[in-house]
């Protein structure tokens, strides 16, 4: 809060200072535009003294010329009259001849409204001043000898006066007289022609030294230009006459203030020659043309910076939530980084204490078989925990760097839900957890896609659900196929739903962000890294599927993942069997009806029974009648008498030899032995994939198909040889131990050099496959490929070879099949996969 | 029904009101063009005329745009006729003087270019100005509208009065009795005033109230006394007599008086001296007083307050002589003559015409004479002492005669009897 005010304050005061600059820039420039424009005006004034004065001289002259000429030729007024009556050219100019003793004479014009009225006196009060003193009609040619401006007797107009003596003859004596040259004030205003458009409203004025008006201007006041200037504006007594002086004694300008209170400048400038005249000019400050102030500047300036500060405010302010909520959120991201570690670093050494505690104990316990083998299973699955641990780690890592790539491939749908079915029913049993799988419509068997990342997909799905489940609760899969809109593809749902903990909202929230977990003391007992969900979610983007999740706490939860999956170009022939009557028994209505379906799209006629005493009176019925049926398929759990009670019944009680096959959606390994015993001829997993029965059928009526396999036969492996590239001594040691328990024979090579060398130089069919780690010295197991590919012995160069090496990711893995090789196996190794590789690699050998 | 009456009620209230507020201020309404443009001049003799410069620049608050402006024409009355005369530029308003335009041929031609002023179409408020002042021809005509009005009077520094304790007089009694108060306190001359020239001096002020008074209570007397009957001379006995016992009783020292060389700025500056306790003065020469308190070193170091009383030339008190001073006449032939007369509406009322009369310190010719406190005397003499020389129908030479024979009674050059015995013929 404090800083945003700071920044604020500061934004301001640089708003401040701009505006102070622009304001004094502004008032700068218009003070020196006004002084420019001050100076202009006097010098305006100082012209148009200088036209006056020529105007003045001029007049001057004409009478100058007038009395040289009457002096010369020593005439009478009468004469004198006559002779300027004739030299005039203007037509408002005018003269008057007054004897200097009396003050009266003629006119060269008659009175107005009269014609023969030419007499003129200036011995009347008003005029009296006029020529009562004529000290200031100097001789002939010195000066412009011009009067104040007066009425005209003779035609009452305000007029001016060039004067000089001149010499009359009256009574035959040379009389001195004084002529007047007169000429209306208008004529004289006339030349005053101010720049219009610069000085439309200025004005002119003459004075005298006394400061009286010669000639006033209209906005001029009282008698006098000094009483003007006192009337409104204040100026003490004993600086006026020294202002009033300089007024009338140089030129210069000033300001004052006029009788409408406005500011004005005036200028002044001394007539050179007429007496001591001086011309004033004025004109209201406001009327010059400066650029006062340029208020367009500042006001768009203050606008410009206003509109800035706000625009910096609200942006800042968007950028510092943002910067706020992305602090947060790595705020968030760091506390649940150090969470994670902190997590990691608990749930790392918890089966690393497991592991290490263990093989301390076994190491002094060597000769207890029994505690050896207890220690090695928990080892064990320690191991695999911690190996989880570290895949979802780095598929996080990998997600989050944005590295993470989908490897499509054709695979079994079956084969998947088989691998989920296994890896999860270790922990369904230790749970006790009523599990059911249901599938619907499975008409796909082979698809395409990342099988790996599917599998991660589901197993995280139905791992959290097993493990958030209290033992004793349920978990229910709902696989189901349906069409796809997008072409190619089909549309399979998968549901995971438990009667586990259940969520908060506010958990489910942020679920899928990485690192989380709930905060429950429940979850805290379960081993968990909070990766699962945030790579589900990543992986279902990944593949442009849809994830939906529904909650409540203490209920459950349900998990639905939809995906488009393109279907495999190849699928498996037409599965038809015989026509058969079958008997299902099962207390599942839904695997009842899902799996009624399916035989009988193989061809099969089935009927259902619901529990295993209704199962047992349709058998026994069928026996009575003589139509028994071709096969019998009882589910292990159910509520009254289990499967395997239900078939020790049918063999004991109705001794039929009816084949009868045992489902169930657990493992067979507790029960298998039991149920041998009672009389089974088979056993069957959920879910009932078609293939599945058809295989399974098709097996117990010894009927040949192309895809049995032989479960847990190993017979064809012994005897195989295999080239095993690998640096490590112990990880040699390991697999070849491995592989050895399988009757399978290993060589080593320490490189990849080695590994050519050695299969370059083998004999064909020395080496069933060659496994190859890729991070080697000298030669790596990628250039090792390469150059085995390249040999020329086509055995050789066709040798099959697999990765078996530490870099597990997609990109390892695609690298190595462009290479040339034909699997991978990432290390740690599951040596069940590295059998069914071999298995695999052997059955492509034979065809 | 009750609504309709409140809202008939708030009506009248409103008008009521509206009246109520109306007073004196009449209100200017433009009936032209604001954006006209022209010019207007007035002409006269006043070398300046602030005041109607001041009213020149409220005037274009309303016409901005029309050029204003006043001029003296030299040898005013010789000329005005000259002036009026023009082909082109000649005055919209000029002076005029009803003591001498209303008749005479010197001023025929000034007489024609007279516009009636009456003229109801030219809506001009002429009831606000006091009816005494204003000259009606046969049929009601008035030609003439005064601006300011003059009296007679004398200044008086209330400050010595109230220095010396001495009452402001109010009666002849207590005028003489005042007179002499102050002469005992050592002033030489209670009472001055101009008396180089008969023009404007000191004893015609005094007599012709007085004069004046006499012939209004006779109407045979006021013919005799226009026809310069030598009978009339008997008339200005009385006004004669109070210059004469003034000067006799010492109230007014004429040598004294003789030293002060104008009748106009040396009259008021000698009573700004501060020691004269009364200045026989016209009003027009009270004018001048504002404007010269800033002149006046003696009255800037010392100010004091004054006022202007009518001389108590009675037992009753003074006269109030209300003649006009300054009247404006409008050109009727000049050019602009809407404008004009927009100009004469403008100014004919009593908030102008009292601004005018402050600036100028003359007698307002407006009803409202309270307004200015120099003055506020005159507005308390009563009608039976307050007298309109042209409304009665003076004429000049009537005027001309008590002024010389006051003026010469006062200086001692004929005795009351003589001056009396020479009227009609006195020069």
């Amino acid at each position: 809060m404090k800083k945003r005010l700071w920044v604020s304050i500061i934004n301001i005061l640089i708003m401040s200072s701009m505006l102070a600059f622009v304001v004094l820039y502004s008032t700068f420039e218009s003070r020196k535009g006004t002084r420019t424009q001050i100076e202009h005006f006097k010098n305006t004034t100082i012209t148009m003294e200088r036209v006056t004065e020529n105007y003045l001289e001029g007049e001057q002259r004409i009478c100058d010329v007038w009395t040289h000429y009457i002096n010369t030729k020593e005439m009478t007024m009468e004469e004198a009259v006559s002779f300027i009556r004739v030299s005039h050219v203007l037509a408002e100019a005018s003269a008057h001849i007054v004897y200097a003793d009396t003050r009266v004479g003629l006119s060269t014009k008659a009175k107005l409204g009269t014609t023969d009225d030419y007499a003129v006196s200036y011995n009347t009060a008003d005029l009296q001043d006029l020529l009562n003193d004529t000290s200031w009609i100097s001789p002939i040619g010195t000066s412009i000898n011009v009067s104040r401006a007066y009425t005209n007797p003779i035609n009452g107009k305000q007029s001016i006066a060039f004067c000089n003596f001149v010499t009359l003859q009256k009574d035959d004596q040379p009389t001195q007289a004084i002529l007047l040259r007169l000429l209306p004030v208008s004529e004289l205003i006339s030349t005053w022609v101010f720049p219009k458009e610069e000085y439309e409203s200025a004005e002119l004025s003459i004075i005298d030294a006394d400061g009286d008006y010669i000639i006033k201007g209209a906005s001029f006041k009282n008698a006098s230009f000094f009483e003007f200037y006192r009337s409104y504006n204040a100026i003490d007594a004993a600086s006026a006459p020294e202002f009033f002086e300089k007024i009338t004694t140089t030129a210069g300008s000033f300001t004052m203030l006029n009788s409408h209170n406005q500011e004005c400048i005036v200028a002044h400038k001394p007539f050179d020659a007429a007496g001591r005249w001086t011309l004033i000019s004025l004109m209201p400050m406001a009327d010059l043309a400066t650029n006062s102030q340029n208020w367009l500047l500042i006001s768009v300036t203050t606008s410009g910076l206003l509109l800035l500060f706000i625009f910096d405010l609200v942006v800042m302010r968007y950028f510092n939530k943002k910067l706020q909520a992305a602090a947060k959120v790595a705020e968030s991201a760091s506390q649940a980084k150090t969470d994670f570690l902190s997590t990691m670093s608990h749930d790392i050494r918890t089966p690393m204490n497991a592991i290490i505690g263990l093989t301390t104990i076994t190491e002094k316990n060597l000769g207890d078989q029994k505690l050896v083998a207890e220690n090695l299973r928990k080892i064990n699955l320690a191991s695999n925990h911690l190996l989880t641990l570290i895949n979802d780690i780095l598929d996080i890592s990998k997600i989050e760097s944005g590295k993470l790539n989908l490897t499509p491939q054709n695979f079994s749908i079956v084969a998947t839900v088989e691998n989920l079915m296994n890896l999860s029913q270790p922990t369904i049993k230790e749970k006790n957890i009523d599990f059911s799988f249901h599938i619907s419509r499975m008409d796909k068997e082979y698809l395409y896609a990342d099988q790996l990342r599917l599998n991660q997909i589901y197993i995280n799905l139905l791992s959290n659900a097993i493990k958030y489940t209290e033992p004793e609760g349920k978990v229910c899969i709902d696989m189901k196929e349906e069409e796809s809109e997008k072409e190619g593809c089909v549309k399979l749902t998968f549901k995971v739903s438990d009667t586990g903990i259940g969520m908060s909202p506010e958990f489910m929230a942020n679920m899928y962000q990485p690192f989380s977990r709930q905060t429950d003391s429940r979850v805290n007992k379960i081993q968990g890294t909070g990766l699962g969900l945030a790579i589900t979610k990543q992986m279902v983007d990944l593949m442009q599927g849809t994830i939906d999740c529904e909650s409540e706490q203490g209920k459950g939860t349900t998990f639905t993942v939809v995906l488009d999956i393109p279907v495999a170009d190849q699928q498996r022939a037409e599965m038809k069997l015989e026509a058969m009557e079958v008997l299902i028994i099962d207390d599942d209505e839904i695997l009842l009806e899902t799996a009624v379906d399916t035989m009988k799209s193989l061809g099969l006629s089935v009927e259902q029974a619901t529990s295993g005493l209704e199962g047992l009176g349709m058998i026994r019925h069928r026996e009575e009648t003589g139509k028994n049926y071709d096969i019998v398929i009882i589910d292990l759990k159910m509520p009254d008498i289990d499967g395997i009670e239900t078939i020790r019944r049918i063999r004991s009680e109705i001794k039929t030899k009816v084949p009868i096959l045992l489902i169930s959606a657990y493992s067979w390994s507790d029960v298998e032995d039991q149920a041998k015993d009672a009389g089974v001829n088979g056993f069957l997993s959920k879910p009932l994939f078609r293939s599945t029965l058809y295989d399974k059928i098709s097996e117990i009526l010894e009927t040949e198909t192309e895809s049995a396999e032989i479960e847990n036969d190993y017979s064809d492996l012994e005897g195989m040889n295999i080239l095993v590239a690998e640096d490590n001594d112990i990880n040699w040691e390991i697999i070849s131990a491995l592989l050895s328990m399988y009757g399978i024979t290993t060589e080593r090579a320490e490189n990849g050099r080695i590994a050519l060398e050695k299969v370059k130089e083998a004999e064909k069919g020395k080496y069933a496959l060659v496994f190859m780690d890729i991070q080697m010295p000298e030669m790596n197991g990628l250039d090792a490929t390469r150059a085995i590919r390249a040999l020329e012995d086509p055995w050789a160069s066709s040798i099959p070879i697999v990765a078996m090496t530490a870099d597990a990711f997609a990109e390892n893995v695609t690298e190595c099949l462009q290479a040339g090789m034909n699997g991978h196996i990432a290390k740690p190794i599951d040596i069940k996969l590295v059998i069914k590789v071999i298995q695999k690699i052997k059955e492509e050998s034979k065809q | 029904m009750k609504k309709l009456f409140r809202f008939a009620a708030a009506l009248m209230m409103t008008s009521l009101l509206a009246s109520c507020g109306g007073d004196d201020k009449e209100e200017f309404k433009p009936s032209l063009d604001p954006e006209t443009k022209c010019d207007i001049r007035v002409v006269g003799d006043y070398s300046n005329f602030e005041a109607l410069e001041a009213e020149f620049d409220k005037f274009n608050e309303f016409y901005p745009k029309v050029t204003l402006s006043y001029q003296k024409i030299d040898d005013y009355t010789n000329n005005l006729g000259t002036a009026l005369s023009k082909e082109s530029d000649a005055p919209n308003i000029f002076f005029s003087y009803a003591s001498c335009m209303a008749g005479g041929d010197k001023y025929e031609s000034a007489r024609a270019h007279m516009e009636d002023l009456s003229d109801p179409s030219l809506k001009l408020n002429l009831d606000c100005i006091r009816s005494g002042l204003l000259n009606h021809g046969d049929s009601g005509e008035v030609y003439m509208v005064p601006v300011f009005s003059r009296t007679y009077g004398t200044m008086v520094n209330l400050d010595l009065f109230k220095k010396e304790n001495i009452e402001i007089p109010a009666t002849w009694n207590e005028l003489l009795a005042a007179c002499q108060s102050f002469l005992d306190k050592g002033y030489e001359s209670p009472m001055m005033g101009y008396s180089a020239k008969d023009s404007s001096c000191l004893m015609n002020t005094i007599a012709y109230p007085a004069f004046v008074a006499e012939l209004a209570k006779k109407p045979e007397a006021l013919a005799k006394a226009n026809n310069l009957d030598p009978e009339a001379g008997e008339y200005m006995r009385g006004a004669l007599t109070k210059v004469k016992d003034l000067v006799d009783s010492g109230a007014i020292d004429i040598d004294k008086c003789n030293l002060i060389s104008d009748n106009y700025t040396q009259v008021i500056l000698r009573f700004f001296e501060g020691d004269v306790p009364m200045m026989i003065a016209a009003a027009d020469t009270v004018s001048g007083t504002k404007k010269r308190e800033s002149q006046s070193t003696a009255f800037s170091e010392s100010p004091f307050e004054y006022t202007y009383i009518p001389i108590p030339l009675t037992d009753q008190g003074g006269y109030f002589i209300d003649s006009p001073s300054v009247e404006f006449s409008v050109n009727k032939d000049c050019e602009n003559l809407d404008m004009t007369n927009e100009f004469m509406r403008f100014l004919v009322r009593t908030e102008e015409l009292n601004a005018m009369a402050s600036i100028k310190r003359l007698v307002t010719p407006t009803k409202k004479l309270s307004f200015d406190p120099v003055y506020a005397a005159f507005g308390e003499i009563p009608a039976e002492r307050t007298f309109s020389p042209e409304g009665l129908g003076v004429k000049d030479p009537l005027a001309k005669q008590i002024r010389l024979a006051s003026f010469k009674v006062g200086k001692g050059t004929l005795t009351v009897d003589e001056a009396v015995s020479m009227y009609g013929s006195l020069e």
